[in-house]
This record gives structure tokens, sequence and C-alpha cells, in this order.
């Protein structure tokens, strides 16, 4: 009977091959298993056989049905997967270009240079709770001059670096002049709070100078403050290599020395080992393997007085970053006016997308 | 500013253990930038005193010879020479290979015409001697053999430091040698020579007589003379200077003139004060004035240029003419020439406000200006005019003074010394550094600062004069004293230690940053950046009705930047049509600053965001509008998109302005103002710019509201319990009649259980005029199922509302 039943599975598969149809597949299925199927026409001569034989064909029976179960479900998803992917043909969609093949593809955007870094700097500083201030770009003579310690006669005040809205010579007290610099915003931080703080203030500055490849009348400066009770050089170095690890990511290596601004005393030059050459010397940094990079220093008793601040208590550190500087040097930038043109043949590299 | 290290060893010796580079690195760290170090004259060292054996023709020139010589008698060496004074028998001096020539010429091993060619016999003009020469030098016949040119020739190596001027600037007492050696014997701790010490100034005082003066000196206190002295000397023969002061003044980039204008600028580069020596034969009468002038005048200085002098200036003059304009340059009528026999010196010092405003005003700036601008110490005038005597004195041995000094000006005896108390334990602290007491005192007395104890760790320090005229005032004047001699790089890096309290960007910068994320990544926009300053030209191409004319800067270096934005949307226009002429569609959006003249603060400063879409064909104008509402939606800004109203005016744009387009305008109102607008760039505006195409402006003033933080207004509603229902109708209407009529009327409809009226969808037939709009009405009551009855009872209502409003159901 084994044999019957094998012969039987033999005749089922060759069956199967030959329809195509889910209803004959159906049929089919019927023709063997129902109950007056060919499974079942065997299986009643079962009654004639030996214990015996009943145990060696009872599972042998079973296993031929799930067989014939089995293939005749996968006939028919088969059959189905067939017909579905069919109909998907026939609405085929033309994956072989992407949008930005087309001419004129509109979905791109980018931020301005300047605020990546900008907003770069500004999150290393407000992660060492620092705030971010910033202040008019029409200032007086006061907060541009004669607050940090830039007196009436001190070249600075000449026609030469700033812009001026009434002549310097005039009468007029407190004139009016596009800010040179972000210290003044140093005063109003300070004449705003009390100490201890610390802030910086990127910021737009303008002077009165002939434009060229590396030269703008208009750029960006960063300054920063901190005013406490015995702050130290050591702190504003440290500070200083923080803010230059973050930017460069990597320890950058650094050298204070003595350079003169009025409205710190006393003041830096904060030099870095040229990045280019790694100090060897390179026409980068005509050959001292230093880039002057960070002027700073321990913030005048003069100013501090200027911001209402006691300077036998409190005392500080103060600093500028050209950060149109920066943004040149990192992008490899080589004309700083492109920066306010709005062209878009130089915004659009800066595409976030 | 070239400083002379030969010179500073006059005074202290530099270590001769490190290399020039490195001293030059040192000053650097201490005091100033030394931007080069060069270094001269090395090569004397190794050219030798060499005597010629034979000649003999080069076998394949004739204009060559080959020279054999020796340098110590037993050698033999050979080179190719073209001299023709080569003569068996003389001394000339031998450069071998390797030597660097003044002419920058390296020596290397060589071959002429095929024979082997080692070093150069040279002549004056290769040994930078003389500019130009024929043949080799010929030493005379006992120049010792073997000798080297230094020793020989007397000659000098140098090294010559480049100081920044810049770095100099709040150091007058650095512009002469001996100042800055007293700086390099605190750097190294070397001992400074005092040479003009009392005994010094005892001796030379000892030179003039009690008498009369025969020029006698009158300064006008208005002028800007703060001392002046003067002295008469005769017997005087101008000639040429003793080699050894050439030498120095060529090092140093100064031309030698004469034995008498050479001592002038000796003096200056030595002591750091400049000084003036007259012809006394040209000064008319017996007096110099030193007098402010009342009126213009033209004055003829020293170079022949005809100079522009205004009441206020200040000059020297005899009773006829101006001689020397005060501390910037002496006249062409009164100086010394190789005829002068009687001279009269004059050190002064002078205010240094007034010298630099009239040297810029003329443009003129010397020497003299650029040291009397750093402030300079009246009391080092009269060693400065002692020092000029001694030179004097030396050159001309028949030389003698007539009468006594003449001085007005200031009572230099009336100057207090600056003290100042400086506590040393926070100087350390403030410092970062610990140094002792003694430390710090060696340094300051190293310095010429004055000590004394007053208790543990105070101290009052007496300031130099000639440091306290402007550098130094204060105790964090001393504390940069120290701290540079120490070296800023000796000091450690080191965490303050700080309280913690939350910090955040301000809501401003907060929305700022918010506002681009929105452009960039939402509406595929780029930032850009204009300038903040425009021009006329620029305002009147766009017809702007504000042209800023009080906030116009009187030293703008272009027309085109000569004052600053009363808005942004002239400099968008600019930029929009620079873009059009390379792209045939673009988004770009800027936050800046527009200034608006303001008659109680001058300016107010506000930032505006301002968005531009364009494209070559299509208006962009719908699409900016709801990228705009969404960004608003987005940022909780508190604002809304809303017709123009005939009673509240735009205040961003001239609502008349010609460049806005008829229809394509809205205004967006914030918080009851109209701070923002939405429009097309009428086509005409466009052709001033010579642009083709459709642009669309957003502007926002962001000023109105950044500063305060913006709410998020969204509230939870629990979920609906009871199911909605929907009513899909269509109606057909005009082309010409705007959809948003049919909404705006089914917004009339007053029913609490109305959710939203809704577009589905729209269509035509063919292209006729008309257009059907499909809409949604969608019903919910919160607490129940809606009952078909109502439902039927409400849908007609609105057919109803529509047909009576003119609005048919679609046939």
């Amino acid at each position: 009977m084994i044999s019957k039943l094998e012969e039987l599975y033999s005749e089922f598969v060759d069956s199967l091959k030959n329809v195509n149809e889910q209803a004959d597949i159906l049929n089919l299925k019927s023709d063997f298993l129902g109950k007056k199927g060919k499974v079942s026409e065997v299986l009643k001569s079962l009654k004639d056989a030996t214990v015996e034989e009943r145990k060696a064909i009872g599972p042998k029976a079973n296993e031929i049905k799930d067989n014939i179960l089995k293939n005749i479900n996968e006939k028919l998803t088969s059959i189905e997967i067939e017909k579905i992917n069919k109909k998907l043909e026939s609405n085929k969609i033309d994956i072989s270009v992407f949008e930005d093949q087309y001419v004129d593809n509109i979905k791109h955007g980018g931020f301005h240079p300047r605020t990546l870094i900008q907003q770069e700097i500004e999150d290393v500083f407000l992660s060492m709770g620092f705030e971010v201030l910033d202040g008019p770009h029409i200032e007086t003579e006061f907060y541009n001059f004669e607050a940090l310690n830039i007196p009436a006669d001190h070249p600075a005040r000449d026609m030469q670096d700033t812009f001026w809205f009434t002549h310097p010579n005039s009468e007029e007290e407190n004139k009016h002049l596009l800010r040179t610099h972000t210290s003044t915003i140093q005063v109003r931080g300070m004449l705003e709070r009390k100490p201890p703080f610390r802030f910086i203030a990127p910021g737009t500055v303008f002077r009165c100078e002939r434009t060229d490849a590396s030269h703008e009348m208009v750029f960006n400066q960063l300054e920063g403050m901190m005013v406490g009770e015995d702050i130290s050089i050591g702190n504003l170095i440290y500070f200083m290599k923080t803010l230059l690890k973050e930017i460069f990511k990597k320890d950058v290596t650094v050298r204070l020395r003595p350079g003169f601004f009025p409205f710190v005393e006393p003041g830096f030059e904060l030099d870095i080992s040229c990045l280019i050459c790694n100090g060897k010397g390179c026409s980068v940094c005509k050959q001292t393997g230093w880039v002057e990079l960070l002027p700073c220093g321990m913030v005048h008793p003069n100013v501090l007085k200027a911001g209402n601040i006691d300077p036998e208590k409190y005392n500080g550190f103060a600093f500028g970053l050209g950060l149109d500087r920066l943004v040149m040097m990192k992008y490899g930038i080589d004309d700083i006016r492109h920066l306010n043109t709005g062209d878009l043949r130089f915004n659009e590299q800066f595409n976030k997308y | 500013m070239l400083v002379s290290l030969d010179w500073i060893n006059d005074f202290t010796k530099t270590p001769k253990d490190i290399s020039a580079q490195k001293i030059g690195e040192l000053f650097t760290l201490a005091t100033a930038e030394v931007e080069e170090v060069l270094e001269s004259g090395s090569h004397w060292e190794k050219i030798k005193v060499a005597q010629v054996i034979s000649k003999e023709k080069h076998p394949e020139a004739d204009k060559l010879n080959l020279v054999t010589f020796t340098t110590d008698g037993k050698d033999r060496l050979q080179v190719v020479c073209g001299a023709t004074n080569v003569v068996e028998g003389m001394k000339t001096p031998y450069a071998k290979v390797g030597v660097t020539l003044p002419n920058g010429l390296t020596l290397e091993p060589k071959k002429i015409r095929g024979v082997l060619s080692e070093g150069m016999l040279c002549s004056e003009e290769e040994l930078g001697l003389s500019e130009s020469s024929e043949g080799i030098l010929e030493l005379p016949s006992d120049a010792p053999l073997g000798e080297t040119m230094l020793t020989y020739m007397k000659q000098r190596k140098d090294v010559l430091l480049d100081i920044d001027n810049k770095s100099l600037t709040h150091r007058p007492d650095l512009w002469g040698h001996y100042g800055l050696a007293r700086e390099f014997s605190a750097i190294f701790d070397s001992q400074l020579n005092d040479k003009f010490n009392e005994d010094w100034e005892k001796s030379i005082l000892s030179k003039i007589s009690s008498t009369e003066s025969p020029v006698a000196v009158k300064v006008d206190p208005k002028s800007s003379c703060l001392a002046y002295y003067g002295l008469t000397v005769k017997n005087i023969k101008v000639t040429e200077s003793p080699d050894w002061m050439k030498r120095r003044l060529t090092a140093v980039g100064l031309r030698p003139i004469n034995s008498i204008v050479d001592i002038s600028n000796y003096v200056m580069l030595e002591l750091g004060i400049p000084l003036h020596i007259f012809d006394k034969k040209k000064i008319k009468g017996n007096t110099v004035f030193i007098n402010q002038l009342e009126n213009e005048e033209i004055f003829n200085t020293l170079d022949e240029v005809e100079r522009q002098l205004i009441a206020g200036d200040t000059v020297i003059r005899d009773e006829e003419k101006p001689l020397v304009l005060a501390g910037i340059m002496g006249g062409l009528n009164s100086g010394v020439d190789e005829t002068t026999t009687e001279i009269f010196i004059e050190v002064a010092n002078w205010e240094a406000a007034r010298v630099r405003k009239t040297s810029t005003r003329l443009g003129l700036r010397t020497d003299s200006s650029q040291r009397y601008e750093k402030t300079l110490d009246s009391q080092l005038c009269k060693r400065t005019l002692l020092r000029t005597l001694e030179l004097v004195t030396e050159f001309n041995k028949e030389a003698q003074v007539e009468g006594k000094i003449s001085y007005d000006g200031h009572d230099l005896s009336d100057i207090k010394p600056l003290v100042l108390d400086v506590c040393f334990d926070r100087l350390r602290k403030i410092l970062g550094k610990d140094i002792s007491n003694d430390e710090i005192s060696k340094i300051l007395k190293n310095l010429d600062f004055k000590l004394t104890q007053k208790n543990n760790n105070l101290y009052s320090v007496e300031v130099p004069s000639y440091r306290a005229t402007k550098d130094i005032d204060c105790d964090a004047d001393i504390l940069e004293e120290v701290g540079r001699i120490i070296g800023y790089d000796n000091i450690e890096s080191e965490m303050p230690l700080l309280s913690i309290a939350p910090v955040r960007l301000n809501p401003a910068k907060e929305l700022h940053r918010k506002i681009r994320d929105f452009m960039t990544d939402f509406a595929h926009s780029f930032e850009v950046q204009t300038y903040a300053m425009v021009g006329e030209k620029l305002l009147n191409d766009c017809s702007w009705p504000v042209l800023n004319t009080n906030l116009k800067l009187i030293n703008s270096l272009s027309k085109d930047h000569d004052r600053m934005r009363p808005s942004l949307i002239p400099s968008f226009l600019k930029a929009s049509a620079l873009n059009a002429k390379n792209k045939n569609d673009f988004r770009f959006y800027e936050i800046g600053r527009a200034y608006i003249e303001s008659e109680k603060d001058f300016s107010n400063e506000e930032n505006h965001l301002v968005i531009s879409y364009y494209h070559k064909d299509e208006s962009q104008f719908m699409n900016l509008v709801n990228d705009t509402k969404t960004l608003m939606k987005a940022l909780n800004i508190p604002g809304d998109i809303t017709q123009k109203h005939p009673k509240f005016k735009s205040e961003v744009v001239d609502e008349n302005w010609i460049g806005l387009h008829p229809f394509e305008y809205f205004n967006i109102r914030i918080m009851g103002k109209m701070k923002g607008a939405l429009f097309t760039v009428h086509p005409l505006l466009l052709r001033n710019f010579k642009m083709k195409g459709q642009l669309s402006f957003a502007i926002i003033d962001l000023s109105s509201f950044e500063n305060r933080v913006l709410k998020d207004k969204t509230k939870y509603t629990p979920l609906a319990k009871f199911p909605s229902s929907q009513f899909d109708y269509t109606v057909t209407i005009s082309r010409d009649i705007p959809k948003g009529h049919v909404l705006e009327c089914l917004s009339k409809i007053k029913m609490k259980e109305i959710v939203s009226h809704l577009i589905v969808d729209e269509y035509s037939q063919d292209s006729g005029d008309n257009l059907h709009l499909t809409l949604r009405t969608t019903f919910q009551d919160p607490t129940q199922t809606l009952s078909g009855e109502f439902l039927k009872i409400s849908e007609n209502k609105i057919i109803e509302h529509l047909d009576k409003n003119g609005f048919k159901l679609k046939a």
C-alpha cells in the first residue's frame, strides 16, 4: 500500500505541473484530498491491513497529505505573486533619475558660512556658562572709545579707521560712529550686570579701509569677557586653549606674548602654531611658524570703572577673535568680499543638502 | 624700526651663547614683536688676507687668469680671476667657498671654462665697501697674511632686529637704543652700563660757561611746547662722519649726510629724543620764538616741499620767518650745510596729540614726529643735549660753546615722580604664577623702578619718569612688567572655580537660529548676508521713499556705500538681480539690520527677516505666502496674514511704493501692528534692475517681538467619543471669482457642530469659464452621535446659504 501511496503522490506532482489556473488547482486538491479523493480511496483498504502494516502506513499517508497541501499552497501563492507583479509592471515608475539630476532643482538650502562658525563657537561658550550678547552697530564715542580707555587724543579716534556720522573734530559731544570693534559690548554687558559674569558677543564691525581680497570695511568679530574675583592670566589661557581645541578639534600649541590694546592691561597677542606647516615655517605664517589669532588681555581697571565695576575688588579678562578670518581659514575662501555680496554662486557652495 | 645689537652692546651684554634668532624670539615674547632678524657683516670673519704667488693665462679664455696664491705662506690655492690688476706678490682679500657676500652671492666650487675655481679674490664692490670698483682690492703690503678682514679692516658683525613699530606704540622709552638696552638687560638679567650718569653729566657741563647765551629762547604758552633747550656752538667744521658712525647709521637704515646731521640722527637713535641742529648764522636776530600760528602760512620743509600750515600749528621762528615745524621737520632755510661754522642745537619736547594732528594733516610722518606722538619725557631733553654736545666736541676739537644753555617751557623741577602702591600678593594671584617678592623686586629694579616695602606684601613702586608719561599709571601696568619678563608662556593654564547656573541663548538669538533652521531645512533657501551700507543710487533705482540722509557717513569709501540702509529690500533687489543673471529660480533669505532715522535716539536698529523667492516664469507669491505662514506657525510667531487695511498701514514698506504688485500683496499683522509684508515686486521696478521674471519678497520686523519668549499654544483635547460626519458637495463658480469667497461665505454660517469647511478638489470642463469646486464640511458633536435628520437639515442649510449668496450647486 505504501508503494501505492507513493505512486499516487508522484501522479499528483505530475498533474500539478500541468495546471496553472487557481480553479484547476483547487479541483486537483479535491481530486486528491477530498472525502472521495484518491488518497481517501487508497486508505479505505486500510481496514484489511494488519496492525503492523497500519503502523507503517498511517504516518506515510499523513506525510503525503501534508506534502500535497504544501505544494498546492506554494503553487497558489506563486500564481498570485505573478499576477500582482504583472499588474505592478504595467504601473511601473521610472526610478532611474533623481531630483538633483534636473535643471532648476530647488531643493537645496544652506547657512552662510559665518553662521556655521559663529554658532559653533557660541555653543562652545554656552556650554561653559557664557551668555551670548549683541549691541547696536551705530554707537557713540563713549561706548566705542572713551569707556574702553581710548582717550580723545588717541590715534584710533582719527579718521583713518572709523566711519563717522559727524566730523570727529566737531564740537558736538559723544558723536555717533559705526562701531570699530565688538568691544563696545563689553561696556554694555558690564553696565547691565553685576559681577561675577561671563559672556561672548559675536557681531558685525566696520572699519574705514579700502577693500581687497583680504580686507573688508564690514566684517565680523567675536568678543569675550569674564569678570569676577581673582581671575588670573592662567584662567584666560585655559579658556583660550579650550576654545582653540574645540574649533580645530585637536590640541593646538599656543604662545602668549605682549600686545598693546588700550582696553586691556596687560595685553597679549595669542599666536597659534601654524596649522599649515606645523610650526616649521611657510608662506602662510611668513616663515615664523606662528599665526597671530587672538588678541586678549586682562581688562584695564579704567574699563572696569567705566562699566561701574570696582577694580579693587573685581578683575577679569577679555579677548577678541576675527570670525571672518576663521571662516576663510576653515573653508579656504580666497576673497573676503564674497561674504557680503549675496551671490548664490558663493553661498550655494555651503549647501546643507 | 631696525635695532642694532652691536649698538645695544655698548650698554649691556646680550648673551653670546644663544642664536640671533633666539634673541629675537625672546624679545618678541617679553617686549615687542620682532618681525625679522638680520645678520650683517658675518662674511668679514671668513674673508682673509691672501698673497698672490703666480698668475698664468687661462688655457681656454684670453681675458681670464689662473691665479695661485697663499693664505698662510704654505698652502697653495687657485682661482680663475678676470681682474686686470692682479700682479705677483700683491695682497688681496680671499673669500673661500661657502662665504655669503653682502650682495647675497654664496660662493660654490665652480668650473670656469673647464678649470675648477674655489672661492674668490674680492673687489671693494663685492665686499660691500663701495658701490662700484675696478679690479680686486689691493691691500697694503704690510697686511698680515691670513688675518681675517674683521680684524684687519676693523669691521663689525652685527645682528639687526626689525621691530614692528605698532607694537611699540605705548613704549616711548623704546625708540632709542639706550632704552632698548635697558629692556635687554632686564630680559637677560645682565648689567646695564649707565654711561650717562651724574659724573658724565658734570664732565660735559664743564664745557659750558655761564655767560649770556647768544640765542635766547621764548616759548608761547599757547604753543605745543613742553620744554625747549637751546645751545650755541662755534668753530664747527662740517665734514664726513667717522666710519663707525656711518656704519651704525647705515645699518639701521639711515643715509649718512654730514657730521652734524649725522650726530643729530645718531643721538636720536641712541637716546630716543629727536633734536634739531640749525645753522646759527641763518637765524635772524638773537631770539628764537616758539609760537602757535595765528594765521595760515606757507613753509618750505627740508625735503623741499611747500607745506600749508594752519592756525594752531606750532613753529619755531626767528624775528623774520619760521625755521622749524615743531617736532616734525626743519626748514629748508635754516639747515646745516658744508659751509656751516656755527650751530644752534635744539632739544625740545612737544605735546603728542598736536604733533600727530599736524603731521597727519600734512601727511608728513618723520622719525621725529613718530617719536613725539608717543608722548616723550621732558626730563630726558637735557641728557640728549649734553650727548649731542659731547659728540660735536669729539668730532670738532676746536669747537667752542657760546654762552649757557637757554631754556623755556614748563618748570621741570615741579614734576613729581609717580608712585604706585602695589600688593604683590594680588599681583601673584592675577598672574597665576607663584613668584617670590624678591623675584618681583629684582625684575622691577632691573627696569629702573624704585621700590619701598610698606608691609609684608604691599610695596610702593616709583615709576621712572620716562615710563610715566602715558605708559604706566596703575598697578595693572606693574603686573605687566613682571609678567612679560618672567614670560607669559611660563604661566600654566588653570581652570577657574565657578558657580554653576543654567545659561541659554536669549529669546532673540534663539528665534534667529530657529528661523535659519526653518528657512534652510524646510523652505529650501540659502542664507546670505549683504552690506549694511547702501548708496543713494540704489535707493533711487528702487524708488525707495526713505533716503536716510541723516545716517550718512562723512567719510564713506564709495558713493555706493555712503549711508546705513533704511531697509533690506533695496539690498535684496540688487542681490536678486545679480542672481537672476545666473539662475532660473532661487530662494534666499537674510536676518539683517535696518537702520531707522530717529530724532530722539539718532537711529533705531531693527532686525529684519527678508526672504526672496524667484522664478523666471511662474509667480512664487503663494509659495512664499504658504511657507511664511508655516514658519510663523512653527515658531509660534504671534501674528497672521491679512489684507491691506484702510487705517492700519504697513510699518515695513510704504503701501504706495511703486515696487509693489497691484494684487499680490499681504500684510503680516503681529500683535496688532503691520510689522511684516508679503508681496511680488512690480515688473516695472524689475526693469530698473534689468531683470525679468517673477520675484516675491517677504519681510518681517523681528525686533517687534524677538525679545519675548514665544509661547507654544498647543492644547490637548481628549479623543472624540462620537464619530464625525462629512458632507461633500460641488458648487459651480465663475473663474474670475476668488475661491476664497466661497469659504468666506461658508464661514458666516454659525453652527457649533461645524468643525471645518475645506476644499476637496477643483476642476473645469474643457476650458470653460466655470470652475467646479468640491467642498467638504465636517460636523461633530462631542456629546453625541449626530442624527441623520440633523445632518439632513444642516446640509440643506449650507446649500441654501450658498445659493442665496450666488454660489449654485453644480447642476
